[in-house]
């Protein structure tokens, strides 16, 4: 398995943590990060239980499930990566070429790259209701470069759609993303696209949005 | 590693690729490879039974496309 080697830091000092990027993951690979990550999931939403929150506070992609979402990788138009430090995955993303086309101006009709999904590790989730601090920052924002990375390669210029969770809109905003429109088809998740251009700030100034 | 071949075109079919990479802002070769995933993916899910329409709202018309 070919792999890039990428930083991510680790709270409280920051100390950088070197990780491995990977962006062919297989099937298998997915189970393996469902396996690791379910019973992470599980003590989270005991925590929460325990607590007494209400649910509108759980972590919106609790009840993810990486291994059922395996099949999508039989498309040629799907790719999955990740990162791991050690052999452990600390982010995971699911994205398709050219599904989806450009909603604004002045690229509207040209293909993107879509992150059908994108998800930390639970133990990387920042969770104050419950005194988990995450382990290691940056996860969301290297894998976003890399989308943009892999939207360059394919020529659509780093443009990126997605729909987000309401509990991550925050983090698109900071990446330099427009919240574009509430879409029924997606549960009325908002649409967020990246163009162009924001493409090209976000790598030139490395954004942090975690 | 990339692989690479000759692709014959008729003239109209040129024409249809110059004007949808000049449309897409892409290179004739995205455009053939997109195609390509796109085939793959409607043959994919047709094999598993799904079938692939096209529809138009202010019409309320649905169209099944058939691909062979």
């Amino acid at each position: 398995m070919s792999f890039r080697v990428i930083q991510l830091l680790e709270p409280p000092e920051n100390k950088l943590v070197e990780a491995k990027l990977i962006d062919t993951l297989k099937p298998h690979d997915l189970e393996l990060v469902e396996r690791a990550w379910t019973p992470e999931r599980d003590r989270l939403l005991r925590e929460y239980l325990l607590r007494g929150i209400d649910r509108r506070a759980y972590p919106q992609s609790l009840h993810w499930r990486w291994d059922k979402k395996a099949r999508h990788l039989r498309e040629l138009q799907a790719r999955a990566t990740g990162i791991l430090v050690g052999d452990a995955w600390q982010g995971v993303m699911l994205t398709k070429s050219a599904t989806q086309f450009a909603r604004l101006q002045p690229d509207r009709g040209k293909p993107l790259v879509y992150i059908d999904y994108i998800e930390a590790a639970p133990w990387n989730l920042n969770l104050p209701d419950i005194g988990q601090q995450r382990r290691y920052r940056g996860v969301g924002p290297v894998l976003v470069r890399e989308a943009i990375l892999q939207s360059q390669r394919e020529g659509f210029h780093g443009r990126l759609g997605l729909h987000s969770l309401p509990q991550s809109e925050h983090f698109y905003t900071g990446c330099g993303m427009t919240g574009v429109e509430r879409d029924a088809a997606k549960q009325n998740l908002l649409y967020f696209e990246m163009t162009r251009e924001a493409a090209t700030r976000y790598m030139e100034n490395e954004v942090s949005a975690t | 590693m990339k692989k690479t071949m000759t692709l014959n075109l008729m003239p109209t079919e040129m024409a249809a690729l110059d004007e949808l990479a000049r449309k897409k802002d892409l290179s004739k070769t995205a455009v053939i490879r997109q195609a390509l995933r796109l085939y793959q993916a409607v043959d994919l899910r047709i094999e598993d039974g799904e079938k692939l329409f096209f529809e138009d709202e202010k019409e309320n018309k649905k169209t099944e496309l058939v691909v062979l």
